[in-house]
């Protein structure tokens, strides 16, 4: 019992941070080497890893996904750690809109011209992103923002996942503080008032047996009662 | 559309926050004027009108009104995303 409980606590915490890790921000520092439009034909899999069609458009089976091409470079441990190498990484570019993840990002279209605007004398770049890009699946993570920076060695604070954090362990603590407040002022009080009438019950049923006792012990011999 | 149904489902979200922060800072305060009467035992008031006499002040101070910025807060925190997110 003890096991199933920490596999299913495990399980749970991990689906928590894979689901983190895909919506919170990213930063990549890169060069954009491009950018395109090509139509997508989502499948089964990758339709649910693409958004909707840009806000106020109506939405079809398939269309056009702006991608952003780039070079990026590499880093250790989510971005925490920089490395010399460089890698490539594919962006689409879709409005979020007011769904999932809620970034309300509407403005795609500027955000492509954006890009497109730094692969002018190569310019280096901090694409913030979420998402995770899975070429078995054709995935792309989403860029969400991008902005021109000097070079390549940029410290980059992650102050809104800094402040994300915080606020969900004061969320946290406080969900727990309500719980136990309404454990100890409304639940304790109604079971303990269950068991008074069960000790009550149990009470009188014992009384009751011991008066029926009582009168069979009076049939027996002297020397046998109990 | 999805504006609306955004609205709706924000409005629900909020509401049951509302609602449970609500009964929580109630229990909080109730407990609270417990402890304090256990502690002073004031003369001439029982325990139980001490807590009701204490609980209609908390019912007309600000601070059940101040819960209500749980409605206020996140309206503006999604527009200044929606704003920052979309300006250049």
């Amino acid at each position: 019992m003890r096991r199933i409980k920490m596999v299913l606590r495990l399980l749970i915490v991990s689906i928590l941070a894979l689901i983190l890790h895909y919506a919170l921000p990213q930063h990549d520092v890169v060069q954009v080497v491009g950018v395109s439009e090509p139509r997508q034909d989502f499948g089964p899999v990758n339709r649910w890893f693409f958004a909707q069609a840009d806000s106020g458009s109506a939405t079809f089976a398939n269309r056009d996904v702006k991608l952003i091409r780039t070079e990026k470079k590499e880093t250790f441990l989510l971005g925490f750690i920089p490395r010399d190498s460089t890698e490539i990484m594919v962006y689409r570019n879709e409005d979020t809109g007011l769904i999932w993840p809620p970034y309300f990002k509407f403005d795609s279209e500027n955000l492509q011209t954006a890009a497109l605007s730094s692969t002018n004398n190569g310019e280096w770049a901090v694409i913030t992103h979420y998402g995770w890009r899975i070429p078995f699946f054709s995935i792309f993570p989403n860029a969400v923002s991008i902005r021109t920076v000097e070079g390549p060695d940029v410290t980059i604070i992650p102050w809104f996942n800094i402040g994300f954090f915080i606020f969900a362990a004061f969320c946290f603590g406080m969900v727990r503080a309500m719980w136990r407040q309404f454990r100890e002022r409304s639940v304790d009080p109604l079971l303990d008032s269950a068991g008074d009438h069960l000790d009550v019950a149990q009470a009188e049923i014992a009384e009751r047996r011991s008066g029926v006792r009582n009168w069979l012990n009076s049939w027996r011999a002297k020397d046998k009662r109990r | 559309m999805v504006f609306v149904r955004f609205l709706l489902f924000g409005f629900i979200g909020l509401s049951i926050i509302y609602v449970s922060l609500w009964f929580y800072s109630r229990s909080v305060r109730r407990e609270k004027l417990e402890d304090e009467w256990d502690e002073t035992k004031p003369e001439g008031m029982t325990r139980e009108t001490f807590v009701e006499e204490g609980m209609t002040a908390y019912h007309a101070s600000l601070r059940p009104k101040l819960l209500l910025l749980v409605y206020v807060v996140p309206t503006i925190v999604i527009g200044a995303v929606i704003f920052i997110s979309n300006a250049n």
